[in-house]
C-alpha cells in the first residue's frame, strides 16, 4: 500500500491500522515519565506547597532575617536598624566574654556528649540483658526525659544547694565534710555540676536509641564470639560497638545539636556566673538580645553559633564515613 | 409563608448574633503583667479587690493579672512586650538602668506629657518627679509604685540574748561578724545567684566605702568604677569572704536560698529591702523579732543610710492593645483612695511614691524601715545601669563571693562595660 492510496480510502470502510515500528522500552519509559512531569509536578508541586510555605516561613525567612540583622546596629524593637557591614562579627572578635563563652561552649558540648551519650549508653547495655524488668528499667530511666529543662534547672540547684541540698546533706551525714563542696559557686565545678543536671534529663533518649540498636544485632554474632571463647569485653568491643556504628553516629550528632543548644539549666542555675565561669554561646546571645537590646550583635552570634554547628556536624560526618 | 416565616427567623438569628456581637466588641480586657508575688494569697486578695473596684467603675472592663515570669534584668519583660500577645500596662523592678533598657528599644510609650495632664506630676514626691525628670532628656516613661530601701535585718531576740549591737562604725561591725561567726553561725547571708540579692549586699558596702555623692557621680560616669574609694567597697566584700564572713558557697544561693538561712537563724543579717516582710510571712518567720539598721561606716553617722532608688514602675508597651485603659487604671492606682487601700492592707510593705497623711505601718519593723527612709536614701546601683553593666556587676559579685577574682580585676571589668555603654550612647 503505498501512501496515496493510504490517503483515500472508502466512505464506510474502516481505516487500516497504520504500521508503526515498536517503541524500544526506554523510549516509552521517557514518554511515560514526561506525561507525569507535566500532570504530576504541578499536582506534586500542590502537595508540597503547604509544607514548603510553613518550611520557608519559620525557617528560611527567620534565616535570612538573622542573616540581615547580624549586619545591622539594630537595638529593639522600634529601633531604626542602620547597615554597618561586618562591625558586629569585629566587636565579637575583641570581646572577651564571647571567648570565654565559646571555649566553655566546647566542654559543655564534650561533656554532654560523654555524659549523656556515655550513661545513655552503658544504661542501654545494662538493662539490654533483662527480661522481665526490661519495660519497668527503661520507662523508669526515660522518665526524666519527659521532665522539662527549666523544671530540671530548679530540682538541681536545690540538690546542689551548699547548706541544705541533698548532696552536700548526704555527704555531712556520713561524715564526708570534706568532700562538701560548692557545687554551683566553686569555679572549677559549676559548668561540670550543671552539665550533670542536663545530661540527667537528655540520657533516657539516648539510652533507648541504644537500645534499639542492640536489638538489630544479629545474636548469632554472640554465639559465634561465645564459642570461640570470646570474653564479654571482647564482644562488646568486638560485636556490640561495630553493631551499634549507625546509632552510634546518629546520637553523637544530636548529642552534639542538643549540647549546642543548652540554655535551659544554666539559665534557671546560674546564669552564666560566678563571674562568666558557666556563661555559654546561648545564654549570651540571650543576654544580647532581651537584657541588653543588641540585636544586631546577638544575631551575628547566632550565625556563628550555626556555622559552628554544621562545621562540627559535617566534621564529624565525614570522619565517621571514613571508618572502616 | 413557610419561605417567609424561615427569612424572618433567620433575620432574627442573624440580629441577636450582631447584637451579641456589639456586646462582645464592648467589652474590654486590661492585659497587666504582674504585679510581683500575685500568686501569694494575701497579696492576690488585694489585687483582686482593686480590680474588683475598678470594673465596678468600668463596667465594661476586666482586668487580667498576668504572674511575671521575670523582670527586664533576665529579659522576661522585653520577651512578653515582644510577643505578639503582649501586656497592655507593667509593673515591674525598675530604677533607670532598667526603665533605659526598655525605653531605649523603643518597647515602653513615653508618659511625660501625662504627668502634666493627668496631674501625676502632683502625686509624687516633689524630688522624686525632679529625679525622674533627669533621667532621659526630660522624658519620662515609667510611674513609681514603690522606693526600695535597703538595709540589714538582723535577728532583735538573737542580738539581745548575746549581747551584740548593731555598732556605729565599720571597724566595729567587723568584730561583731568575728563574734557571731565565733558563735557558729553564718553572720552575713546573700542570694547572689539568680537576682539582685548580691547587689543589694554590694551596693551597702560601695556607699559606706564611698559616700552617697561619690556612688552618685559613678552611675552618672561622672567618676569611675576604678576610684579607689570605689575599690574599697569591692575589697571590703572581699575581706569579708576572706575571713569568713560571707560564706562563699553563698554564690551559689538565689535570694530565697540566702532568706532561708537567715529565716532558720543560721544567718544573723541578711541585707535586704522592705519586700523581705513578704518573704518572712510565706516562711512564716515572725518578723517582730528582727530589727533594721542601715549598715554602718567609717564616713560619719550621716552617710550610714540604706541604698535604694525607685523599686518598681508601672510601664505601657508601645505594643499595648488598650493604652487607653492602661492610663485609666494609671490614674485609679495614684489616686489616695487606693493608695491608703494597699497602705493598710496587711500585705502592704511598700515606701509609696508619696507622702500619706496619717497612715502608721501595719508592721513594727516597717516603722524602721520608714525612719530609715526619712533620713534619706542612698543609691542601689542595681537600678542605675545600663544592661551590660548590669550583668558584669552582679557577676563581679558573684565573682567576688566565690573568691574568683580580686576587686581589681572586678572593678576594672565594670568599668570596660561602663565605657562601651557610655560609647554606644
Amino acid at each position: 500500500m503505498n501512501a496515496a492510496a493510504s490517503r483515500t480510502v472508502p466512505a464506510g470502510q474502516a481505516r487500516p491500522e497504520r504500521m508503526v515500528p515498536p517503541m524500544p522500552l526506554a523510549s516509552r519509559q521517557m514518554r511515560r515519565n514526561r506525561d507525569v512531569g507535566h500532570d504530576g509536578m504541578a499536582r506534586a508541586a500542590l502537595f508540597l506547597a503547604p509544607a514548603l510555605a510553613i518550611y520557608g516561613l519559620f525557617t528560611l525567612v527567620p534565616i535570612g532575617a538573622t542573616l540581615g540583622l547580624s549586619v545591622t546596629d539594630a537595638a529593639g524593637l522600634n529601633s531604626v536598624a542602620r547597615f554597618n557591614g561586618a562591625a558586629n562579627y569585629v566587636s565579637l572578635a575583641g570581646d572577651p566574654i564571647f571567648w570565654t563563652a565559646l571555649r566553655q561552649t566546647v566542654v559543655w558540648l564534650v561533656l554532654h556528649v560523654l555524659l549523656a551519650g556515655g550513661v545513655g549508653f552503658a544504661l542501654a547495655l545494662a538493662i539490654a540483658q533483662l527480661r522481665a524488668t526490661q519495660v519497668f528499667f527503661r520507662s523508669a530511666l526515660f522518665l526524666p526525659h519527659v521532665v522539662s529543662l527549666a523544671v530540671v534547672g530548679v530540682i538541681w540547684a536545690k540538690i546542689y544547694d551548699p547548706f541544705f541540698g541533698l548532696i552536700n546533706g548526704g555527704l555531712h551525714a556520713i561524715g564526708l565534710d570534706s568532700l562538701a563542696r560548692g557545687w554551683l559557686s566553686e569555679p572549677a565545678l559549676v559548668l561540670f555540676s550543671v552539665n550533670v543536671a542536663s545530661s540527667w534529663q537528655g540520657f533516657g533518649l539516648y539510652m533507648l536509641l541504644f537500645l534499639a540498636g542492640l536489638q538489630n544485632i544479629d545474636h548469632s554474632l554472640y554465639d559465634a564470639a561465645e564459642i570461640d571463647g570470646a570474653s564479654p569485653w571482647r564482644k562488646l568491643l568486638h560485636v556490640t560497638i561495630p553493631g551499634l556504628r549507625d546509632v552510634m553516629t546518629f546520637v553523637v550528632s544530636l548529642a552534639l545539636i542538643n549540647g549546642l543548644k543548652g540554655f535551659a539549666t544554666i539559665w534557671v542555675m546560674t546564669q552564666g556566673g560566678p563571674f562568666y565561669r558557666s556563661e555559654l554561646l546561648t545564654t549570651y546571645i540571650y543576654k544580647l538580645a532581651f537584657q541588653f537590646q543588641e540585636q544586631g550583635r546577638a544575631a551575628a552570634l547566632c550565625v556563628i553559633l550555626s556555622l559552628i554547628a554544621i562545621a562540627i556536624t559535617i566534621v564529624f560526618n565525614r570522619w565517621r564515613e571514613k571508618q572502616p | 409563608m413557610r419561605q417567609m416565616l424561615f427569612g424572618l427567623a433567620l433575620a432574627g438569628t442573624m440580629g441577636l448574633g450582631c447584637a451579641s456581637g456589639d456586646a462582645l466588641a464592648q467589652t474590654q480586657t486590661l492585659k497587666i503583667w504582674g504585679p510581683e508575688q500575685i500568686t501569694d494569697p494575701l497579696i492576690s486578695q488585694l489585687w483582686n479587690d482593686l480590680k474588683a473596684d475598678f470594673e465596678k467603675q468600668n463596667p465594661d472592663v476586666t482586668v487580667a493579672f498576668t504572674p511575671p515570669t521575670g523582670t527586664i534584668t533576665n529579659g522576661a519583660v522585653q520577651a512578653a512586650i515582644q510577643s505578639s500577645a503582649g501586656p497592655d500596662l507593667v509593673i515591674t523592678n525598675s530604677g533607670i538602668g532598667r526603665v533605659q533598657i526598655v525605653a531605649k528599644a523603643k518597647l515602653v510609650q513615653p508618659l511625660t506629657g501625662y504627668y502634666e495632664s493627668r496631674g501625676w506630676k502632683n502625686q509624687l514626691y516633689p524630688w522624686l518627679y525632679a529625679e525622674l525628670k533627669k533621667q532621659f532628656g526630660g522624658e519620662i516613661y515609667e510611674i513609681p509604685d514603690g522606693l526600695d530601701v535597703i538595709g540589714m535585718f538582723y535577728h532583735k531576740d538573737m542580738f539581745e540574748e548575746k549581747g551584740w549591737k548593731i555598732p556605729a562604725n565599720y571597724q566595729d561591725f567587723l568584730k561583731l561578724l568575728e563574734e557571731i561567726k565565733k558563735a557558729r553561725l553564718q553572720p552575713i547571708t546573700v542570694g547572689p545567684r539568680n537576682n539582685a540579692n548580691g547587689g543589694h549586699l554590694f551596693g551597702n558596702l560601695l556607699q559606706i566605702s564611698a559616700g552617697r555623692e561619690t556612688i552618685g557621680k559613678v552611675l552618672n560616669n561622672e567618676a569611675s568604677w576604678t576610684d579607689p574609694a570605689v575599690l574599697k567597697g569591692a575589697e571590703r566584700l572581699r575581706e569579708l569572704v576572706d575571713r569568713g564572713y560571707v560564706s562563699r558557697d553563698m554564690a551559689a544561693l538565689d535570694l530565697d536560698a540566702a532568706a532561708r538561712l537567715f529565716f532558720t537563724k543560721r544567718a544573723a543579717i541578711m541585707v535586704a529591702g522592705p519586700w523581705f516582710t513578704t518573704n518572712a510571712r510565706r516562711a512564716n518567720f515572725p518578723m517582730d523579732k528582727a530589727g533594721y539598721a542601715p549598715m554602718p561606716t567609717d564616713l560619719g553617722a550621716g552617710e550610714s543610710i540604706p541604698t535604694g532608688g525607685v523599686g518598681w514602675s508601672w510601664m505601657i508597651p508601645t505594643t499595648s492593645k488598650q493604652p487607653d485603659l492602661a492610663l485609666k487604671w494609671l490614674d485609679f492606682i495614684l489616686s489616695d483612695e487606693v493608695m491608703m487601700k494597699r497602705a493598710q492592707h496587711a500585705s502592704n510593705w511598700m515606701v509609696f511614691p508619696r507622702q500619706l497623711k496619717s497612715f502608721t505601718p501595719t508592721q513594727p519593723i516597717l516603722k524602721s524601715v520608714f525612719e530609715a527612709a526619712d533620713k534619706g536614701v542612698g543609691y542601689n546601683p542595681s537600678v542605675y545601669m545600663p544592661g551590660n553593666v548590669l550583668d558584669a556587676y552582679l557577676q563581679v559579685i558573684q565573682g567576688l563571693i566565690a573568691a574568683q577574682i580580686d576587686a581589681k580585676t572586678g572593678m576594672d571589668q565594670l568599668k570596660a562595660q561602663a565605657d562601651r555603654a557610655a560609647q554606644a550612647r
